[in-house]
């Protein structure tokens, strides 16, 4: 019966697994093989694997590592001022009383609601008339109106964990707001800023929607640039893999790292009588 | 004698909305003084102790220490130690860094800091702990800490809040005597917020018993104890506490369930009052008022027996001979200045 349960389970995880895992290893696989190998039906399995489409997409004529910088540029631009405005935010709705707290939270999770097809086109005119259409700070301004709710909503449940007494304890020991939050509270909460770290610059490194409309020749992340292997007559099948590849390993890398505080953090929270009350 | 850790409060209310949680509450307290402030659950002490360590702001009065008003300054600013009822230990630092956060705040000198978290280690006998975190530790070794995070600076006033309420029972007695000793010699000003009457009578030089947000007596607990200025403290201090019968008073005896007994106070006409016998000073003997044994709680060396005096319930402590059985009958008596009156309408004691 157990044994039963467990195959059963193993089953149904495999098939999950299998699909999700489908087409990033189908895109690993197209970007090894030449762009005629990626078009053979039925799917070549056996094949002789070639650089040949990384050559291309990175020191070739149309090669995307502009692109790749201008992600980066963009999301790490975004993520650094979307954290160093959401954590002091956070914090100050987790722990002070203040008119409007509720509006607040309530606006917060309310953007999150919002189609982004309906609000694309007035970001277009705001940004015009500034004139930062196809700037970065215009980019990264669009992408904060997203990222710092989501960030601060997603930090705030963290920050309201830590008991207020430990706060008091620290105030006692003689440090200022400031130095509390740099020195007692933000280390503890090192498993949720990690979160939010990898969710910010994972949603600014994949967006493409805005990216499309209020981006240009300029500032052009990878995510537009990767339709240059999309045309009318022909797809590029292995070039634009190798390029999702590429696209995806700042994610992958990051994860890997954030992961060690992720689970650190998650270990200094649930020790035994460190975080209660 | 230390010269430092002088508290004044002065005229103190705190509000919240409607509510009122302090109501005029003044005390003073002598530097080098263990003073606790002892009263059940909401009576107000914690938010006196809160408003002393300038957690919180009362909504009017002031507050001195050693002669200063303090009452607009930051508890950072205040020079004032406290250690928690839950610790509130830092669960990201070592012991060492935990104990080490306070200098470090106060802008000590590295080279001096290590020598002296050890010493503060030592003292609380968890030096060999330093490397460990607060999780690592058990329940007793993190409340060492805590203790040694607030006397490693030597701040002028050291403040407890039911410090020993998460300890197990005997873990929590030793702790008790310990840090007795360790006040003595530290010689600091202590501040002792409690619920438990025997910790504050055991540990504080000085009281003040709060009840529904005012100090109804400030004593040591032998005055306390002898002399409870109201019904709701002499039903609050001693083990069991006192017994509290409805009486009448006529010339200098007390005439309690048809008996008339002799006592020594003495106050003009006859009236109605409520009697207080402490459990310890009631005489099981010959004469006096009959009753009968409804239970017999063993303690030992001592018996607790619950009397039925005319369906009233009087608790009278015994030593463990010739303790009497249930459903006995006994009579007990008092002498003449084991007897504390006090109005039934005001409910403070009379004379």
């Amino acid at each position: 019966m157990k044994r039963l349960r467990m195959v059963v389970l193993f089953a149904i995880t495999a098939v999950f697994l299998l699909a999700w895992a489908f087409p990033i290893l189908w895109s690993v696989l197209n970007s090894f093989k030449t762009d005629r190998d990626a078009l053979a039906y039925p799917p070549k399995l056996l094949f002789e694997p070639t650089l040949d489409a990384y050559r291309d997409v990175l020191f070739g004529s149309g090669s995307i590592i502009p692109n790749l910088v201008s992600s980066m540029i963009i999301s790490v631009g975004t993520t650094i001022v979307t954290m160093a405005l959401a954590i002091p935010a956070a914090y100050a709705l987790a722990r002070l009383r203040f008119y409007g707290k509720k509006f607040t939270g309530f606006y917060m999770l309310a953007t999150q609601m919002l189609p982004p097809v309906g609000i694309i086109i007035p970001y277009y005119m705001v940004l015009r008339n500034i004139g930062w259409i196809d700037t970065y700070q215009g980019i990264i301004l669009i992408y904060l109106s997203f990222s710092l709710p989501f960030a601060i909503w997603l930090l705030v449940s963290y920050f309201e964990d830590i008991p207020y007494e430990m706060e008091e304890a620290a105030y006692l020991d003689g440090a200022s707001r400031m130095r509390t939050l740099w020195r007692i509270i933000i280390p503890q909460v090192r498993g949720g800023i990690a979160v939010t770290v990898v969710f910010v610059f994972l949603n600014a490194w994949n967006e493409f929607l805005f990216a499309v409309v209020l981006s240009g020749n300029t500032v052009r992340p990878v995510t537009i640039a990767m339709f240059n292997f999309v045309s009318v007559e022909q797809t590029l099948w292995a070039k634009l893999a190798a390029v999702s590849v590429l696209a995806m390993l700042p994610v992958v890398i990051l994860g890997i790292v954030a992961q060690k505080h992720i689970v650190k953090g998650l270990t200094v929270g649930a020790v035994k009588g460190g975080g209660r009350r | 004698m230390n010269a430092r850790g002088q508290v004044i409060f002065k005229d103190i209310w705190k509000k919240h909305g409607e509510f009122v949680a302090l109501k005029d509450v003044s005390f003073e307290i002598n530097p080098g003084e263990f003073f606790a402030l002892l009263g059940p659950s909401g009576s107000g002490k914690s938010t006196t102790l809160r408003i002393l360590a300038g957690l919180d702001a009362p909504t009017s009065g002031r507050v001195l220490i050693d002669g200063n008003d303090v009452t607009g300054v930051d508890a950072a600013d205040r020079d004032v130690a406290m250690v928690f009822q839950s610790y509130a230990l830092y669960p990201h630092m070592t012991v060492a860094e935990n104990i080490s956060f306070p200098l470090e705040m106060a802008k000590v000198p590295k080279s001096e800091i290590a020598a002296a978290v050890f010493d503060a280690a030592r003292k609380v006998k968890i030096e060999h702990l330093l490397d460990r975190r607060p999780g690592q530790l058990s329940g007793g070794q993190q409340q060492r800490c805590a203790l040694a995070r607030a006397i490693v600076r030597k701040a002028r006033l050291f403040l407890l809040d039911e410090p020993l309420s998460n300890l197990d029972a005997k873990l929590r007695l030793e702790t008790r005597v310990e840090l007795k000793k360790l006040q003595r010699s530290l010689d600091v000003t202590a501040v002792y917020v409690t619920h438990d009457q025997e910790e504050a009578m055991t540990l504080a030089d000085r009281m003040a018993v709060f009840m529904a947000g005012e100090i109804q007596q400030i004593g040591t607990p032998a005055e306390v104890f002898a002399k409870p200025n109201s019904i709701d403290i002499a039903g609050f201090i001693g083990n069991p506490p006192m017994n509290l019968v409805n009486a009448k008073y006529s010339d200098g005896d007390i005439i309690l369930g048809g008996q008339r007994f002799k006592t020594a106070v003495q106050i003009t006409g006859s009236r109605d009052v409520i009697a207080g016998i402490r459990p310890s000073a009631i005489r099981i003997g010959a004469d006096g008022l009959k009753s009968r044994v409804d239970l017999v709680e063993h303690l030992g060396d001592t018996a607790v027996l619950d009397l039925d005096i005319g369906g009233a319930l009087m608790r009278v402590r015994v030593g463990d001979e010739n303790v009497p059985k249930e459903g006995d009958t006994v009579s007990i008596s008092a002498r003449p200045q084991d007897f504390h009156l006090f109005d039934p309408e005001t409910r403070k004691r009379l004379v």
